[in-house]
């Protein structure tokens, strides 16, 4: 039981960098798709697709900064040693990272999807470029909120 | 692929008609064989384009079914004309290459009488049309065998793709055809209780219910129909006092209705509808481009051929 706490605070922080990471790839992987076939017709229309393509890799961003923020609150960063947890402060943290894990990675395919249509968008209006950005970015509010989130809860958890 | 890549590249294809020399079309022009001809070598290239990334391969067969059967009626109205003693029966350059057959292999096929190769139930259809040929000497007669196996094997296509839409669109392409038939068979008078043999089985509606539309007046034929979505398309009858334009009229509605009921998918990023609807899309552009180029060579009222044109 001595190391529960500790494993559970580990096990958050790499949920939130894994779950928001796979849901990224999978954002950018279907507005990759989109991007390929709108380019297979007009390849001048890279720096707009790349814009839009982009916008889903936020989410894994997001994961990566929460287990960072989760790592250096167990003291893992700069070598000076893991702070002593028990298992409910390791269960706090654990749940801290929820937020981001899940969120991330629902809202990162959706928003790839919506990025996708997008892009489909600018093939046939091209001037709509800054409509066409503003509609995927609704969908990243949810993942700045559960960022937020889950920032707040980890702020309010007591280790050490 | 998958269909997101399919639906941007379609996305990405779908340009506006602008000047003819500025078109896709451009390219056949010099081509022998005239504008016909390179109307069906730009639907061909669409086709065989579309083909390299279409995931479903069979949505290209839904659309190219039916010219693959209009070349099995082709070659067997020339081979009947030719039994029957008229030399210069076959008409070769009636066959369209945009079927999935290549034309050469049907063509050969049926006037060596080698059918075991054909697909979609042609292999015991063509002997079947030449039993009834030999029985009946009506054209007519084969001619709706050999729809009626078409839609047949559309549908079979279609359910195999699982795609709830295309399924639903065959099924309308069914009941416009049956509608279409109807209106023809209504100006030449025919009873309801002879005509059902016209209509097609598959559709929504039942080949009963188009036939039982002889017995009442055309002008209440969209009103008896109001509970489908298609019996809108025959309020173009009731505009017309013309039987031969309601024909054209009604015709039109249908096609443009035929491409309706795929539109949805125009707001989806991977629906494979959307296939489908880029296609009858285009082939629309190509019907008008025909029409426009008939009339003008034709010198026909500019009137009529602005009405025959769709604006699907």
């Amino acid at each position: 039981m001595e190391f529960l706490g500790l494993s559970l605070a580990l096990f958050g922080a790499a949920l939130a960098a894994a779950l928001s990471g796979i849901g990224s790839a999978m954002g950018i992987g279907i507005a990759g798709g989109s991007a390929a076939g709108v380019m297979t017709e007009d390849p001048d229309k890279f720096g707009s697709c790349l814009i839009l393509q982009a916008l889903p890799g936020t989410q894994g961003i997001y994961g990566l900064l929460i287990a960072f923020f989760v790592l250096n609150k167990l003291g893992l960063l700069g070598g000076a040693g893991a702070v002593a947890l028990n298992w409910n402060q390791g269960l706090q943290i654990f749940a801290s990272c929820l937020p981001i894990a899940i969120v991330g990675w629902i809202s990162a395919i959706w928003q790839g999807r919506t990025s996708a249509a997008s892009i489909q968008m600018i093939s046939k209006k091209p001037e709509a470029m800054g409509k066409a950005i503003i509609l995927p970015a609704m969908v990243e509010t949810y993942a700045v909120l559960a960022l937020l989130t889950s920032i707040l809860m980890l702020m309010g958890v007591q280790v050490g | 692929m998958s269909y997101v890549y399919t639906v941007a590249r379609l996305r990405g294809m779908e340009n506006a008609l602008k000047a003819l020399s500025e078109t896709s079309y451009a390219q056949w022009l010099n081509q022998s064989g005239g504008f016909d001809k390179a109307i069906d070598s730009e639907i061909l290239s669409t086709c065989e384009e579309l083909s390299s990334f279409v995931p479903d391969k069979e949505l290209l067969t839904i659309f190219r079914l039916p010219y693959d059967f209009h070349n099995v009626k082709v070659l067997l109205k020339g081979l009947f004309k030719v039994r029957g003693g008229e030399a210069e029966g076959r008409r070769y350059d009636l066959i369209s290459k945009l079927g999935t057959i290549n034309t050469e292999e049907l063509t050969e096929a049926i006037e060596t009488e080698e059918y075991g190769f054909l697909p979609y139930g042609l292999t015991d259809l063509i002997p079947e049309c030449w039993k009834i040929w030999e029985q009946t000497k009506s054209a007519q007669t084969v001619e709706l065998l050999i729809d009626h196996q078409m839609f047949r094997a559309m549908l079979k296509v279609a359910e195999g793709l699982n795609i709830p839409e295309v399924t639903a669109w065959v099924k309308n392409k069914i009941d416009a055809e049956n509608l279409r038939s109807a209106v023809r068979l209504a100006r030449m008078k025919y009873e309801s209780s002879k005509a059902i043999n016209f209509f097609h089985e598959g559709g929504f509606l039942r080949p009963d219910d188009v036939a039982k539309l002889l017995n009442e007046p055309q002008e209440t034929w969209s009103r008896l129909l109001s509970y489908t979505d298609i019996g809108a398309a025959l309020n173009a009858m009731q505009e017309s006092s013309d039987l031969k334009l309601a024909l054209s009229d009604v015709s039109k509605a249908l096609d443009e209705y035929l491409i309706k009921v795929l539109e949805p998918a125009k707001y989806s990023m991977d629906a494979p509808a959307n296939v489908l609807l880029y296609l009858l899309t285009k082939e629309a552009e190509a019907r008008n481009l025909r029409v426009a180029l008939v009339c003008v060579a034709g010198g026909l009222d500019r009137e009529f051929g602005r009405r025959l044109l769709s604006n699907a």
